[in-house]
This record gives C-alpha cells, sequence and structure tokens, in this order.
C-alpha cells in the first residue's frame, strides 16, 4: 500500500506549466520529504494531488492505495485518506472550529451513524492540550483572527483529529518559533506509525532535525531531480541548491 | 399653556418655544403626508428591485377595508410594558415625527390605522431578553415604543409573525437614555410582505440592532439611527439568507448630529435562487460632529445564477476629525474557503451550507459580543 | 467665494475683447440651430439631427439619480450657445489671430507646449482655431481633425459611430449636445497603428455666458493604440458659462485608447460632460481624470464592456475648494463575460468645497468571470469641507465579484507637526501630505500634467493654510 504517482505534469489553469514528469512513490510507514528552491512547485504539487481547482493536470497519474487519486473529488481524497496541511491555511468566517471537525468527521461515518458529542469533545481537548492549544480555540471561527503559528497549530490538530494515512505538510516550519517548531513536530512524530506516511515539504533542514524523514527528494523545475538519504538534507544544508544550476 | 408651579420665565419661556416648534413640526408633518406620493422608481430611495409593484401592493392592502388584526403579546416585561391605543396622542404625536427613507406616504397609511402595539419604558435592568410578538394572518399595523432609563441595561426580542402570508407593517421608536445599554433583535417570519420603519434616538447610550428576515416574500427595512449625545454608539447588523423569490429592501441611515460618537453597520445576505437583495445605507456626519468614527460595510455572497444584488453604500461627510469608511463586496463563496472544507473530507454540499451559514453566524457573532 | 490662487497667477483674471464673426444670440430654438449648421456649412442630415435632438431637450426632465441639486440653478436660456471666428479651422500657427496667440501665453502655456502646437488641435471658443495634423500622423494612416471637418470629410467613418456610444436621449445633456454641438476632435486610428506620442487639444472659453458644446469622438480600430490629452483653463466671468461636451470612444477588438483630461475651469462655469467609452472584444479604454476647476462639475466617465475580456479603467482625482462642487466618479457596464473593470478616485476638499463620488458599476445578468474593483478615498482639509461617496453596484449572478471600499480622512496631525518641527512651514507640510495622499495617481497623468497638477496643489495650500 502507498501512495504512487507516475510522470505527473500540471498546470495553472490556463497559466504556465509547473510540473514537468513527477515520478514518486511513498510506500507506508515512511517520512519523505520535498526539498528545493523557490518556485520549484513544491506547493503546486501538494495542491494538484489535493485537487484544488486553480490547477489541472496535463499528464500522468496517482495512485491512492490503488485507488485512481485523480478520478476523485476534493472531499473524496480526503475521506480516502488523504491529508493536507496548508502553506496558508484559510480563515472561514463564523464556522467554529469544533463544528468544523464535527462535519468533517461526520462526513466519514456509515450513512444514518451519529458522532458521539462527548467523545468528540474529549478527544478534540486531549489533542489540543498536546499542541498547547487554548480549549477555548473550540468555539471561534476556524483560522479567523489567529496568528500564523496558531493557524498552523490548528492544521496539525486537525489532522491529529481526521487520522489520515498520507499526509502532506506544505511548508508547516513557516511562521513557527522554536518552541512552537518542537511542539507541532512532536505531534507529527507521535503519529508516525506503519499504517501512516508523511510527505514533508519543506525549505529548511530545521524541520528535517525534528521529522527526521527516510528518504529525501529534491524538485527543481518542476521534477523530482535527487532521492536520497537524511545525508541529501545535510549536503543542502551547506552547499544550498546551486550544485542543481551546475548540472544544467 | 399650563404651566407648572415655581417655574421660571426662562424656563416657562422655553418650554412655550418648545411647544411651538412642536406644533409647527406637527402641521408641517400633515402636509408631509398630504402631498407624499407612493415611492417610485425615481424616487431614489426606491431607486431598484420593482419597487412600485411592492409599494402598490402594500398600498393597496393598506387603503382596503380589511381591519388591522392581530395579537400582540409581551413575556417578560413586568411593569415596563404599556399597550398601545389610539386615544394616546403622544405616542401618536411621536409616530407623525417619525423620519423615514422615501416612505412618507405609506407611514401616512399607517398613521390613519394607528392604535396597536406595546410602549416600553424600561427602567430597570433586565434579567431576561422581553419579548414581544406580533402575529397576524391577514394584515397588522403595530407600533412598538421603547424608552430606556439613563445607565439601564435592556434585551429585547421583536419577533413579526406572518402565518399564512399575513402582512405585518411596524413601526418602532426607540429612544436611549445616557448610560443605558440596549440590545435589540428583530425578526419578521413567514409574512408575505414586512415593512419595518424603525427610528433610534440616541442620547448617550449603546445600541445593538440586529435584524433577520426569514421566510418572508418582500421585506423592507428602513432604519434611522440618530445620534444626539457625545459617547453614543450604535452598531447595526442584519444577516439573511434568500432564496426562491424574496426580495430584501433595507435602507439605512447612520446620522450623526454630534461628534464624538460611534457608529458601526454589517448588513450581510446569502442570496440563492432568483431572489434579490438591495441594500442602501448612508453615513450622515453633520456639520460640526468632529471625531465621528462611523464604519459600514454591505456583503453579499451570491449562489445562482439568477440571484441579483443591488448595493448603494454612501457617506455624506461634513465634519472634520472623523473616520469613516465603507465597503461594499459582492461576490460567490470563496473558493478557498471551499476548498479548505473539501480537503478535509466534508461533502459538498455541505461545506457549500457551512460557509453560508459561517457567513451569516459570523454577523450574530458580532452583535452577541458588542 | 474666495479666489482660487491659480486664476490671479497665471490664469489671471482677464478677458480679451470678443470679436466673433458668428454669434447665434441667447438661448436655443431652431432658428439657432438653423443658423450654426448655415454658418458650419453643414449637410442636411447633420440639420435635422439637430433639430431632433432639440425637440429631445426639450422634453426630456433634468437627470435625478445622476445629479447634485445644483444643477436646477441652470438658466438654459441665459446661454449663448454658438460663436465661432469663422467656418474653416486655421491650418497654421501663421494664421491663428494675434489675440487667440496672446490668450495661450497670458494662459501659461509653457514655451515648449508651444513649440508642441504643430500637433495641436486647439479650441478657441466654438470653433477649432487651430488644427495642424502632423506629416507622421497623416502617413500612418491616423485621421485627426476637428468634428465639423470629421463629419463633412470623413461621412463614411464618422456617421456609423456618432451618437452610437452616447445616444441622443440618453440624457438631457446628451440631448442637447446633440443639438448644439460644435468643435471637438474626430480622430480615427486605422487597424495595427500605435500613435507613439500622445494627441493633444486645448480648449478656451473666452466669451461670457458662452455654451460650449465640443463633440468628440475617438475610433481605434482592431489592434490600435493611442492616447488622447486635453486640458482645459478658462478666464473668470461675472456670470455663469456652460460646458456641456459629449465624448464617445470606440476601441474595437484589441485596441487600447487612453483619454486624458485636466480640467480647470473658473469657477462660474458649469462642467456638465458626458464621457462614454466602448470596450469590444480584448480592448482596454482608461479615463484619466483630474478636476480642478469649474463651479459645478458632473462627469463620470463610463466603459460599456462589450466584447469578452474588455477592460475598463477610470482614475480620477478631483480638488474642491470653496464655491466648488466637484461631483465626479465612474461608471462600468459589464455587458459581456470575462470582462474586468478598475476605479480608482481620490477626492480632495478644501475650506468649504464639496466633493462627491457617484459610481455605478453594474454586472449585467448571465455574464459570468467580471471583476470589479472601486477605491474611493477622500481627503478634508478644513472642518468646513465636505465629502460624499454615492455608489450603486448591481451583480446578477454567482459568477462575478465586485468590491467597493471607501474612506474618508485628513491629514495626519502627527505627520505634519514631525515636518513643521523639521523647519516646514504648515502650508508647505499640508501641501506635502497632500502630493502624498494622490501621488500614486498624479503619476498616471503625463509629465507636463503631473507637473503643473503638483504646482496646482501648493497653491492651493498656500491659500487654504496660509
Amino acid at each position: 500500500m502507498s501512495l504512487i504517482i507516475r510522470n505527473l505534469s500540471a498546470r495553472v489553469k490556463d497559466g504556465a506549466q509547473i510540473l514537468n514528469g513527477i515520478n514518486l512513490e511513498i510506500p507506508k510507514g515512511e517520512v519523505h520529504a520535498v526539498m528545493g528552491p523557490n518556485g520549484s512547485g513544491k506547493s503546486t504539487l501538494s495542491k494538484v494531488l489535493c485537487g484544488h481547482p486553480d490547477y489541472e493536470v496535463i499528464s500522468g497519474s496517482a495512485e491512492l492505495d490503488g485507488q485512481d487519486l485523480f478520478a476523485m473529488t476534493v472531499d473524496e481524497r480526503s475521506r480516502a485518506g488523504l491529508f493536507l496541511a496548508f502553506q496558508y491555511p484559510v480563515e472561514v468566517p463564523g464556522v467554529t472550529n469544533a463544528n468544523f471537525m464535527r462535519a468533517a468527521l461526520q462526513a466519514r461515518l456509515p450513512k444514518g451513524e451519529e458522532l458521539d458529542a462527548v467523545n468528540f469533545y474529549k478527544t478534540m481537548r486531549s489533542k489540543m492540550a498536546t499542541l498547547g492549544m487554548d480549549t477555548k480555540f473550540t468555539a471561534r471561527a476556524v483560522n479567523e483572527g489567529f496568528s500564523g503559528g496558531e493557524k498552523k497549530r490548528n492544521d496539525i490538530l486537525q489532522m491529529m483529529m481526521l487520522e489520515p494515512s498520507y499526509a502532506i505538510l506544505d511548508e508547516t516550519d513557516s511562521g513557527l518559533d522554536v518552541d512552537a517548531l518542537r511542539i507541532v513536530s512532536d505531534g507529527v512524530n507521535a503519529m508516525r506509525a506503519p499504517y501512516r506516511s508523511f510527505l514533508v515539504i519543506t525549505h529548511y533542514k530545521r524541520l528535517l532535525d525534528y521529522i527526521k524523514p527516510d528518504v529525501v527528494h529534491v524538485l527543481y523545475k518542476g521534477q523530482i531531480v535527487r532521492t536520497a538519504g537524511y545525508e541529501l538534507v545535510e549536503h543542502i544544508e551547506q552547499n544550498g541548491f546551486d550544485f542543481l544550476k551546475s548540472e544544467e | 399653556m399650563d404651566f407648572p408651579q415655581n417655574m421660571s420665565m426662562e424656563e416657562a419661556f422655553a418650554l412655550a418655544e418648545a411647544e411651538a416648534k412642536l406644533n409647527q413640526a406637527l402641521s408641517e408633518s400633515k402636509s408631509r403626508f398630504e402631498n407624499a406620493v407612493l415611492p417610485n422608481r425615481l424616487n431614489e430611495d426606491w431607486r431598484f428591485g420593482r419597487p412600485h409593484k411592492y409599494a402598490a401592493a402594500l398600498a393597496e392592502q393598506l387603503l382596503s377595508d380589511t381591519p388591522s388584526q392581530g395579537e400582540a403579546e409581551v413575556e417578560h416585561a413586568g411593569e415596563a410594558a404599556v399597550p398601545v391605543n389610539a386615544d394616546d396622542e403622544d405616542l401618536r404625536q411621536t409616530e407623525m415625527l417619525m423620519p423615514t427613507i422615501g416612505s412618507d406616504a405609506l407611514l401616512g397609511m399607517h398613521l390613519e390605522r394607528f392604535g396597536n402595539g406595546y410602549a416600553l419604558y424600561i427602567e430597570e435592568d433586565t434579567n431576561e431578553p422581553i419579548v414581544i410578538r406580533y402575529k397576524t394572518n391577514s394584515l397588522y399595523t403595530p407600533s412598538t415604543y421603547i424608552m430606556v432609563a439613563p445607565g439601564v441595561k435592556a434585551h429585547i426580542i421583536e419577533q413579526h409573525y406572518g402565518s399564512e402570508k399575513g402582512t405585518i407593517f411596524a413601526t418602532r421608536n426607540i429612544q436611549v437614555a445616557e448610560g443605558a445599554e440596549l440590545k435589540v433583535e428583530l425578526t419578521p417570519y413567514g409574512c408575505a410582505r414586512s415593512m419595518v420603519i424603525t427610528n433610534i434616538q440616541n442620547m448617550g447610550g449603546k445600541v445593538a440592532h440586529y435584524s433577520h428576515y426569514f421566510a418572508c416574500d418582500w421585506a423592507r427595512e428602513e432604519t434611522l439611527a440618530e445620534i444626539y449625545t457625545p459617547g453614543s454608539d450604535i452598531q447595526l447588523f442584519s444577516a439573511n439568507h434568500l432564496d426562491h423569490h424574496q426580495v430584501i429592501d433595507q435602507h439605512t441611515r447612520q446620522i450623526h448630529h454630534v461628534g464624538n460618537a460611534t457608529s458601526n453597520l454589517l448588513y450581510k445576505n446569502v442570496v440563492d435562487d432568483s431572489a434579490t437583495a438591495i441594500f442602501a445605507g448612508n453615513i450622515y456626519v453633520a456639520p460640526g460632529a468632529h471625531h465621528t468614527d462611523a464604519y459600514q460595510s454591505n456583503r453579499n455572497m451570491l449562489l445562482s445564477e439568477k440571484a441579483t444584488v443591488h448595493s448603494l453604500p454612501g457617506l455624506e461627510i461634513l465634519a472634520d476629525k472623523v473616520r469613516c469608511s465603507h465597503g461594499s463586496a459582492s461576490a460567490p463563496m470563496d473558493e478557498e474557503q471551499l476548498f479548505y472544507l473539501l480537503s478535509r473530507g466534508i461533502p459538498r454540499a455541505d461545506a457549500l451550507n457551512l460557509v453560508a451559514y459561517g457567513f451569516l453566524q459570523d454577523v450574530v457573532d458580532k452583535f452577541n459580543r458588542s | 467665494m474666495d479666489e482660487s490662487p491659480f486664476q490671479i497667477d497665471t490664469r489671471g483674471e482677464f478677458s480679451f475683447p470678443e470679436n466673433h464673426k458668428f454669434d447665434a444670440g441667447f438661448g436655443l430654438t431652431e432658428a439657432t440651430i438653423d443658423y450654426i449648421c448655415d454658418a458650419k456649412g453643414e449637410p442636411d442630415w447633420v440639420r435635422q439631427f439637430r433639430k431632433d435632438a432639440l425637440r429631445k431637450f426639450n422634453e426630456m426632465p433634468m437627470p435625478t439619480h445622476w445629479a447634485p441639486e445644483g444643477i436646477n440653478d441652470l438658466d438654459f436660456d441665459k446661454i449663448r450657445y454658438y460663436l465661432s471666428h469663422g467656418t474653416m479651422p486655421y491650418k497654421d500657427w501663421e494664421d491663428v489671430p494675434d489675440d487667440v496667440k496672446r490668450t495661450f501665453e497670458r494662459l501659461g502655456v509653457p514655451e515648449q507646449e508651444r513649440a508642441f502646437l504643430a500637433g495641436v488641435d486647439a479650441q478657441y471658443d466654438s470653433e477649432t482655431a487651430y488644427n495642424n495634423m502632423r506629416e507622421e500622423l497623416s502617413k500612418q494612416g491616423v485621421i485627426f481633425v476637428n468634428s465639423t471637418e470629421g463629419l463633412k470629410e470623413y461621412e463614411h467613418i464618422f456617421r456609423p459611430w456618432f451618437g452610437k456610444v452616447i445616444p441622443v436621449s440618453d440624457n438631457k445633456f446628451s440631448a442637447l449636445n446633440h443639438a448644439a454641438f460644435s468643435g471637438g476632435s474626430f480622430i480615427y486610428v486605422p487597424k495595427g497603428v500605435k500613435v507613439a506620442q500622445p494627441l493633444q487639444a486645448y480648449f478656451r472659453i473666452n466669451s461670457e455666458s458662452m455654451g460650449q458644446f465640443e463633440r468628440t469622438l475617438i475610433i481605434a480600430d482592431e489592434g490600435a493604440e493611442l492616447m488622447y490629452m486635453e486640458g482645459c483653463t478658462a478666464p473668470k466671468y461675472d456670470s455663469a458659462t456652460l460646458h456641456s461636451g459629449v465624448v464617445e470612444l470606440v476601441a474595437l477588438k484589441g485596441a487600447k485608447i487612453q483619454y486624458v483630461t485636466v480640467q480647470n475651469w473658473a469657477t462660474n462655469v458649469y462642467n456638465l460632460v458626458i464621457q462614454r467609452g466602448l470596450a469590444m472584444e480584448d480592448a482596454e479604454i482608461r479615463w484619466i481624470d483630474c478636476n480642478i476647476g469649474s463651479g459645478l462639475t458632473m462627469k463620470y466617465p463610463a466603459v460599456v464592456l462589450q466584447g469578452r475580456r474588455a477592460r475598463g479603467e477610470v482614475v480620477s482625482i478631483s480638488l474642491a475648494h470653496s464655491g466648488q462642487l466637484q461631483d465626479t466618479g465612474a461608471r462600468m457596464i459589464h455587458a459581456a463575460p470575462e470582462t474586468t473593470s478598475n476605479i480608482v478616485a481620490k477626492s480632495i476638499s478644501i475650506g468649504e468645497g464639496r466633493a462627491s463620488y457617484r459610481g455605478e458599476v453594474n454586472v449585467l445578468k448571465g455574464m459570468k468571470g467580471c471583476k470589479n474593483n472601486t477605491e474611493c478615498d477622500a481627503l478634508l482639509i478644513n472642518p468646513v469641507s465636505r465629502t460624499d461617496t454615492y455608489p450603486a453596484i448591481t451583480v446578477n449572478g454567482n459568477a462575478s465579484a465586485v468590491q467597493h471600499e471607501a474612506s474618508v480622512s485628513q491629514v495626519d496631525e502627527e505627520m505634519l507637526f514631525y515636518m513643521q518641527q523639521r523647519g516646514l512651514t504648515r502650508a508647505q507640510a499640508m501641501s506635502l501630505a497632500v502630493n502624498g495622499f494622490i501621488n500614486d495617481l498624479v503619476k498616471e497623468f503625463p509629465m507636463e500634467y503631473s507637473v503643473e497638477l503638483r504646482r496646482l496643489i501648493d497653491l492651493e495650500m498656500e491659500d487654504s493654510i496660509g
């Protein structure tokens, strides 16, 4: 069981092509990191996998545990086990965090089954506690008026609540201070399991010191140009991405 | 004229002058009703949404033999509530002097049917909200008077029920004294025609007003909020979800006669099917009303190809040291918000409902916090 | 009423002796129209056209939604509707009479601009006093003549579009202009031609109670591009003067038109101008508008976005000092899918001046993917200054987005204090602040105008703050 991406090319709707034939396989239980300079297509990859309407797939395929990912709608992909922690989580005025999570969990239950509200709140509160979030946040509108760090934490909370089998973390480290970064990473590490995998997108080594990846990929001009172990992170930290240009 | 005893010459003179002024105003207002014409599109305040059709239908009903019939109930008011009757000359005069936003002719017809409703003289804090309920299955023309004494906190819920497509045309005069705090909720429900003319006079208190029209075919709201004393604060809110062929036509005025006061407005509509939402607001800051803070925001979410929005947010600023702004946005549902919900596995139909609901709930939250 | 400083300065309080070959007298009747037609030697279709328009003008009521109250003070019988030096435009600078040349000089038209007059269509009174097409333009096939010549010499291009963007019965003032028009420019830019230099026209009013009904029609054929600049100043008189022009722009597929106006009439002038452009598929029309003068301005440049992906923009600055009402704004009619428009309006009210924004944005039924963004900012200088904002927005359907934001503010006292502490006078500090307020819009104007604009603001501030 794994997330398999084959020869994926995609572009901004009516715009520039950003992904140029990506091949990637993420087996269950592994943590993969994707690194790359600005504009290499990292965020596009995450959005295309989730089905963001601004992008369109030109060619290639993606399989999630054997299911055709691109044949599914955005919400179906989520319920099939795909999760994206957004680089810029969206504010949804008027909808409380609690109602939002209830709706998302309810959608995962078989028809006719009702979510147990008491258990729900219990779970939510305890997970908030591990992330160091004030329980008052349950009654606040989703991300509205949250600081950058609070939004990121809220996204990780949602991941913990929804327990996906594949989680993509899109620059989750940006906007987090050291303490918050540690708390968020602890949350992610606690979720590592043989039945779950992660795709961690980042610019910096910092996050990967906390969330140690099994495999590291370098994305450049819409293609995976390098795949190696953790040592690649060290190499990039010391030399930057310049080595990519000299190879062109 | 009877002067109270122990009155000084100055006081007597001032009283006489005030009385002369009132008489002058009343005689002027008579001619105002006599000369008033029914709303039409040439009238700036009735420009959009086929006004002649709706105004004419309401006028026809008001001029017909149908009596003004309905039930008026009040709960949790204690001593404060007094039923209004046709003999109450003071209250009738108050209504005669009510400003309208283009509806003098209709107000004149309301006056012809004057004599039902409640006056609330609130002199103690309310523990639980006072509920006023007007119900009809035909035509009802109630009047509500609310006076809140200095320093008193009050919460009032005014409900209009038009069962079997009744019409309720209500007028409301609200006066808030210094240091008082008043929250009012207005919820017309199920009316074929709902018309509400409200005049809020704030003498240094805080007023928060929220309206929510539900399942009304046509609703016309005229809300004039006037600030007469520095330190006053007025917050106006409205949130409505329109579908089918519903039309909502909301007109507001935030009038700052004096400075050092604040007013704020947030009106939001979700417009679905072939519904139409009209908002025309104005902030008027009088000459010399310096240090005024006034805001006005109209937001519309359009959900259907046949939905229509007309938005006319206006400003008239004649003073200095003023902070005023207004905004109007009419757009489909935000794609990013929708995507965020979908990406968490919430089915599309539920996600649409949640975002639309949240869009309006935001107004309720702000009203509750005010 | 306060004197505005620029009237005392280079735009002094003066007038030259009136010496007109043609004068149709006061009021507008069929006889006036016959007089105009005879004087101009116009074809019969124009005579008939004018008379039909006159009938409509007499029948139509004054505008209601699109007008401030002051408009009702206007007395149409006290206006002279046609004054002219003669039927033929002056072809050469040498032929321009000395008194006209002196007017240009006294009005402070800079030396380099006077030299530039070789390419200028300058209007003195009702008739084009000077009109000399440059070699370059005619080589490219560009037609740049006054409108009288346009309708006579180029009827086949002129007539199909004349009165099509702004019909006779659009409103009372368009009917008036259709009946009494004289002067103005006719420009045609052929397919794919991009005119490198801005085309310019100077308008002057120089007669008491004289109406000026300039009529401009600009057609940019497919893929063509041009910029047109128009600036006005006028000597001050005792009784009101009416200026009621009509400007029609037609941007065919992929064409671009920019129309720049700097309006600086004396405060006794009524300036009621109708400007509207029609933008076809992928075309772009920009109105760049600056209103400084006139007692009452009513001007709402419009773009009808008629073709898919057409773009419209209005950039507007207005300055109202005591005795002035600047009632300006913009209209955007989204009549095709995926059309976009943008409105940025900034106004400054000084003394008892009043600046109003009046706008319309309309996304018609069945349109998808339309976008409008409107920003209106008003600056109040004195405690007695006034500003108003009256937008009317209509959106049909769930596939378009319209946004309007407006704010009213004053110059920040802390900022003034800061600048004064550094040695600037209050007027200088205020002038800097006001220039800062409109800085991003001033950049949209051609250089010579933006310099002039800044100078005018300096003078206004010295006058109102001292």
